[in-house]
């Protein structure tokens, strides 16, 4: 019996480090996967794309509302730059500008409230320097603007309006 | 050798283990369709942790398979829905009807997916209804792989095989947050009929 007491904690081991090792690295991986699917439907790196209106057709990214236009900006401090400056123009009905890390998660949201928003997304190694700077937790993400567009109607009122949207590298 | 040998079935075996336990507790085995795990009113599952960082890392591998950029809790709170008022599955074959009335959020909407979590393939453009239609007091919709009668309104099955339906709830109130049990209290969906499978 004791002569599989080791090959036991062997397995129980490898069992606990592959449980964890899946666990830990299955967001950034699907995150890794979405961004590149992404980029391969038009989004770009440190500039916003308003996606296609979502239907079964269009749709690319999973559970993806119908109600809503979709503008995407992939960053990547490791490309370009250390600072990032982000725009999303006014709009009247419902809309946030929302950040995400390359594990998937939402460190930022704000809301439109009607109102334009300008921010400056930093890189992890830059301190945050006032209330409209904001500090990545990671080298790669993507930031997302939202705007309630349940019709084609407002889906063509919102394209416009998302032209003035803005994503650029300030120093990169 | 033999030595040799039974380490490595037992590592084999335990990798094993821990890659399908892993994929299991996470939601990632294939078809499986639970995207939440955190509480469940009258059969509409969410999480209030849901796109942050707080989320364990279970319900985190979760999101990014079930529901990828979900918004953190104070500007979105996403429940799911994948069985009737008795409990049975929803699937393409019957025809439902949803109903409630307001909900405690500056908007909100309800949308179909079918099993691998994508808006059915369909071109009936009624994949969701929400509160731009839904007036200031009770709704309903009906849930039909064909248009209802006139005047309904419909969220369309056609193609969708076994689905589910996400509730979203923007810009949810300070009181759905602090006490959702006590103050959401989402829509029913009662089974209207169903069609005869072939034998």
């Amino acid at each position: 019996m004791s002569k599989l007491f080791g090959p036991a904690l062997f397995g129980l081991l490898l069992a606990a480090a592959s449980h964890f090792s899946v666990v830990h690295f299955a967001p950034g991986f699907i995150m890794d996967r979405a961004m590149s699917m992404l980029e391969g439907r038009g989004a770009e790196l440190h500039k916003f794309h308003l996606a296609e209106r979502t239907t079964p057709q269009s749709q690319s990214v999973v559970r993806a509302s119908p109600d809503l236009a979709y503008s995407v900006c992939l960053f990547d401090f490791d490309q370009a730059g250390s600072e990032l400056w982000v725009k999303m123009a006014a709009t009247e009905d419902y809309a946030s500008l929302s950040f995400f890390d390359d594990q998937t998660n939402n460190f930022k949201t704000i809301r439109g409230e009607g109102q334009g928003i300008a921010v400056k997304l930093l890189s992890p190694e830059m301190p945050a320097k006032n209330e409209n700077s904001l500090v990545s937790p990671s080298m790669k993400g993507l930031i997302l603007i939202r705007r309630l567009a349940p019709t084609v109607e407002d889906y063509r009122r919102v394209s416009a309006i998302a032209e003035n949207d803005s994503c650029r590298s300030v120093d990169g | 050798m033999k030595r040799a040998m039974i380490y490595a079935v037992s590592g084999l075996f335990g990798l094993g283990i821990g890659v399908y336990t892993a994929l299991a507790m996470s939601g990632l085995m294939p078809g499986d369709r639970r995207s939440t795990e955190g509480i469940e009113i009258n059969g509409w599952t969410g999480d209030l942790t849901q796109g942050s960082s707080e989320a364990s890392p279970y319900l985190r591998a979760r999101i990014a398979r079930h529901g990828l950029l979900a918004l953190a809790k104070t500007e979105a709170i996403y429940f799911v829905r994948n069985t009737d008022s008795d409990g049975e599955p929803l699937g393409e074959d019957c025809v439902y009807r949803i109903s409630g009335g307001p909900l405690p959020a500056g908007w909100w909407s309800i949308t179909l997916y079918n099993e691998t979590n994508f808006l059915p393939d369909n071109n009936d453009t009624a994949l969701s209804f929400d509160a731009t239609r839904s007036g200031d007091g009770d709704w309903s919709a009906v849930i039909s792989s064909s248009s209802p009668a006139k005047g309904e309104n419909w969220i369309s099955s056609r193609n969708a095989g076994d689905f589910d339906l996400t509730l979203r709830l923007y810009m949810p109130e300070d009181r759905a947050l602090q006490r959702p049990e006590q103050i959401i209290d989402p829509p029913k969906i009662n089974r209207l009929r169903c069609a005869k499978r072939a034998s």
